[in-house]
């Protein structure tokens, strides 16, 4: 017998099913995906509030957060981050991103995929969840998994409608967008840490050591 | 991994005479056991939110095959291969042999708890390929002579950081830094090139995700991600109760898994994979291996103890555990330290490896107290205790000290007798400072303590003394 | 109110004085107390060590002695977690029993919640007069929601000061067979406690289980501590015993 049918066989026994199973409460729970509780608060009562709630979760889990009016001011906005704490002018985007005017900005900006030794990455992002300031980033040929990885300082872009209340508000974008889940779904909320060394808390682990956040609208 | 679970009693004590892992424990106290209260406080009601974790927890195990054929099913649609293991053998074999089919010669690992539990790193190495653990905590554990992680989330929390200084510098051959800062760094520049270079990455899945057939991880450092994203191959190993229904239940216990790990609303980095990279993308790997493992856990959903398959390994329980706090992780014996592992180890390892563990608690209630999927870990440990009683498991002495004093006790006139001559020997053991220093057959207590001396009388004595004079 | 106390076999043992206490307490609380002659213990250590059969052997004993009375009341919160939150558990697989079970359940109680919530004791005769710490038993605390009742009560004392030290919910080590299967490490966690206690310079440590006082006394005294007093808290709220 295999291992699969052993272990199954084993876990039917456990639970005390003989002959075939009733499927119908699986296939409800699916169907229905009913949530489950989330926080509650005023914040959640108008954009505004979500985009406050975003800001400050964001802020205290170290990232830095600006907003910026268009898409025209966000090479100038990245660009004045960069030089205000002395980082490279020089990086990696995403290839949605290359037709930015970088460039005018004063940046050097390529549209290719992070190889690991690229100091600044710029993405945007598919949505972002305001209860704990937090990205949802899903991998593509467009939309890499690793230039918000491999990079020293991530630097996102967020227009202000795609940030939602909740996780789950984003998983039910993902659904409704793209139909199922890409390769990697990413969920990011600030720069990489650890507490592994007297549980102190110490930023830029083996991701980045900075992440800032640029929102549009 | 090696299993010293009946050795408890001596590791416990040693624990407790070594100064610096008294000094490194202290922070489990300061730091996890506040950082949680205020998460939970911050939260609002996380009680309400207790519940709904259990309950999800409950539906995925209610009908664990059907949802494990669902992930499967999702899993391979997606391009990845799902194995199952009997075993812990087998689990090892699964992976040794993809990591030969394929030429690997170097893994990353990211932190797994199963992987320590079937020993995983020896069987690789064993056959010729070189594991490198890459969070921080498991990367200073495998260069320090692979020494056992003596916590589930925090692996390195028994070592202060004096200790780390200097196993960085007799291991790395660099200048002595003594800021935490810069010891991440330094073990940041050596392990990056290792993740550009290796050819598999492994890691654990905290959850899978039945309706998708998504392995999720739950991660500060980006380790996980790198493991995840850079290497050709991707291995989740993982245990198959971690299924979960819904992208909907997984939310709800993310938001439990961090509160009640470290405080935190969120991890840095919660990563959800989902098959192989699609044609035109950069980065994932071109195989994605899933090995589900049952190692007794099959056996533990038809038990007494089936409400342990809950558990999302968050290490509340072992956090607030006033002996964890005082002897540490690694007394326990194996992977899994503290409540959770008193009662999983017996389950997994075996009662004959790990008979001490049920006993190694107070019973005071504060792991199920802060549990967040509710497991009564308490009670649990009492019958695992049971289970020893009616195996035979027990010394003689106990058994035969608990039938004789519950005979006596179920027999008034007996015992009132029994009692009586008890006050007065104690009386006179206690002497003039109504103290007793050493009790026979009661060196346990005696050791450490005094033991009061009793007044002398019985109640029952004084009170029908009372009641013939009115 | 008819009242039964259930002594507890500590309390019979090691501190009759408890017992009185908690007699005299109920009575001024306006109870009928009745103290059932043939009673022993509740079984809690044998069902703890996972002897189910000697504890039930106790707990139909216990249901047999303790059924005919509105209240009964036990001056200890682990025995009266034993009965309120275990028997049920234990008594699962005889369905008669079971049922006469849960309702005793529903009509125990640990003293000092019973004479805040039923008795409603207004006046307190203790006269103890200093500074208090308070440790909160696990069982009470855990299983009954022992924790303001025992304060409230204090607080109508005139003299007494509570002050309050640093984790008083944490376990004193005791755990019944643990302080010794492990006494090493039952002294560590008694030495927390004292610590913790000791640091807000009460007169006295008070609890409301026999147990873990036993245990945080033995200690204290080995620690060479001869005047802080522990004391059980009907002790304290009874004061000066006939
Ligand atoms: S038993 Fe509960 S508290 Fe302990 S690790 Fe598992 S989920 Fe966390």
């Amino acid at each position: 017998m295999s291992s699969r049918d052993l272990i199954l066989g084993r876990i039917r026994a456990s639970i005390g099913r003989s002959g075939p199973a009733d499927t119908s409460a699986v296939a409800a729970h699916l169907q229905a995906s009913p949530r489950g509780p989330a926080s509650q608060g005023d914040w959640r009562n108008s954009h505004e509030g979500v985009l406050q709630r975003f800001t400050e979760r964001a802020t205290a889990l170290s990232s830095t957060v600006e907003r910026v009016a268009s898409w025209a001011e966000v090479p100038a906005a990245a660009a004045a981050y960069l030089i205000s704490r002395q980082l490279p002018t020089r990086a990696v985007c995403w290839p949605t991103l290359a037709d930015q005017p970088w460039a005018a900005a004063g940046l050097a900006v390529e549209a290719r995929p992070s190889r690991g030794d690229d100091l600044v990455g710029i993405t945007s992002t598919f949505c972002a969840v305001a209860d704990t300031g937090t990205l949802m980033l899903l991998s593509g040929a467009d939309t890499p998994a690793a230039t918000s990885l491999l990079p020293e300082t991530h630097i996102a872009v967020v227009p202000v409608e795609r940030v939602v209340p909740l996780m789950e508000d984003g998983f039910a974008l993902l659904r409704s967008e793209k139909g199922e889940a890409p390769r990697a779904t990413n969920f990011v909320s600030g720069p990489s840490r650890t507490a592994d060394i007297e549980q102190t808390v110490t930023l830029g682990a083996h991701g980045p050591y900075r992440v800032h956040l640029i929102l549009v609208g | 991994m090696e299993i010293h679970s009946n050795d408890f009693k001596a590791r416990a004590r040693e624990a407790l005479a070594d100064q610096e892992l008294q000094k490194a424990l202290k922070l489990v106290q300061v730091k996890f056991v506040p950082n949680r209260a205020a998460a939970a406080a911050e939260y609002g009601d996380f009680e309400a939110l207790r519940d709904a974790g259990r309950d999800i927890r409950n539906r995925a195990l209610e009908n664990l095959d059907l949802w494990l054929e669902r992930f499967e099913q999702e899993a391979t649609r997606r391009g990845a291969q799902v194995h199952w293991a009997k075993d812990a053998a087998e689990a090892n074999a699964i992976i040794v042999d993809i990591a030969h089919k394929n030429g690997v010669k170097k893994v990353v690992k990211s932190k797994s708890m199963v992987s320590e539990e079937c020993g995983l790193n020896d069987a690789l190495e064993a056959a010729g390929v070189t594991p490198i653990e890459t969070d921080l905590g498991e990367y200073i554990l495998q260069i320090n002579d692979h020494e056992p992680p003596s916590h589930i989330v925090a692996p390195v929390i028994h070592k202060t950081r004096e200790q780390i200084t200097e196993l960085f510098h007799a291991k790395h051959h660099k200048p002595r830094q003594t800021d935490i800062g810069a010891l991440c760094r330094e073990a940041r520049e050596i392990l990056r090139p290792h993740f550009l270079s290796a050819d598999m990455g492994i890691s654990g899945a905290n959850f899978l995700v039945a309706e998708t057939g998504s392995t999720v991880i739950v991660t500060n450092e980006g380790n996980g991600r790198l493991c995840t994203t850079v290497p050709r191959i991707h291995v989740a190993l993982t245990g198959i109760e971690k299924v979960v229904p819904t992208l909907e239940d997984l939310s709800v216990l993310l938001r439990l898994l961090p509160r009640s790990a470290t405080g935190q609303a969120i991890t840095n980095y919660v990563s959800m994979n989902t098959g192989v990279a699609g044609s035109g993308d950069s980065d994932g790997p071109e195989q994605f291996h899933i090995v589900l493992l049952d190692n007794g856990r099959s056996r533990v959903l038809g038990s007494e103890l089936k409400e342990m398959l809950r558990c999302i390994r968050c290490g509340a329980c072992m956090n607030h555990c006033p002996v964890y706090q005082a002897v540490g992780g690694h007394a326990y014996g194996w992977v899994y330290p503290g409540p959770m592992g008193s009662v999983l180890t017996p389950s997994y390892a075996g009662m004959e490896h790990a008979h001490e563990l049920p006993h190694t608690a107070t019973g005071c209630g504060q792991c199920s107290a802060v549990c967040p999927v509710r497991i009564p870990l308490p009670e649990l440990m009492r019958k695992e205790r049971e289970m020893q009683v009616d195996a035979g498991l027990r010394p003689w002495t106990e058994r035969l000290a608990l039938k004789l004093w519950g005979w006596s006790a179920s027999q008034p006139w007996l015992y009132g007798l029994g009692t009586a001559i008890a006050a007065r020997f104690l009386k006179g053991l206690g002497g003039e400072e109504k103290l007793i220093h050493r009790l026979p057959l009661a060196g346990g207590w005696t050791d450490g303590r005094d033991f009061p001396a009793p007044a002398g009388k019985t109640f029952r004595e004084l009170y029908r003394a009372k009641k013939e004079l009115h | 109110m008819r009242v039964a106390l259930f002594v507890t076999c500590l309390a019979d043992l090691m501190r009759p004085n408890v017992a009185f206490a908690a007699l005299k307490l109920l009575k001024l609380a306006g109870c009928t107390v009745e103290v059932p002659e043939t009673q022993t213990c509740c079984g809690q250590p044998a069902y703890n060590s996972g002897d189910r059969a000697t504890a039930l052997t106790l707990a139909r004993k216990v249901i047999d002695e303790f059924s005919g009375y509105e209240y009964v009341v036990l001056p200890s919160g682990s025995c009266a977690g034993m009965i309120r939150a275990h028997y049920e558990e234990l008594c699962k697989d005889d369905p008669a029993l079971l049922v006469k079970a849960k309702k005793l359940a529903a009509s125990t109680y640990e003293l000092t919640d019973f004479l805040v919530n039923v008795a409603k004791l207004e006046s307190v005769p203790g006269d103890f007069a200093g500074s208090i710490t308070y440790h909160d038993s696990c069982s009470g605390l855990r299983e009954l929601g022992i924790k303001q009742q025992p304060r409230q009560l204090l607080g109508k004392m005139g003299q007494v000061e509570i002050k309050e030290m640093s984790e008083a919910e944490t376990c004193c080590g005791f755990g019944g067979t643990f302080s010794l299967k492990f006494g090493d490490i039952s002294s560590k966690l008694a030495d927390n406690k004292c610590e913790n206690a000791c640091a807000t310079g009460a007169d006295a440590i008070v609890g409301g289980d026999l147990g873990c006082l036993l245990n945080i006394e033995g200690r204290l005294r080995r620690k060479g501590d001869r005047k802080t007093q522990v004391l059980h808290v009907a002790e304290v709220l009874a004061g000066k015993l006939d």
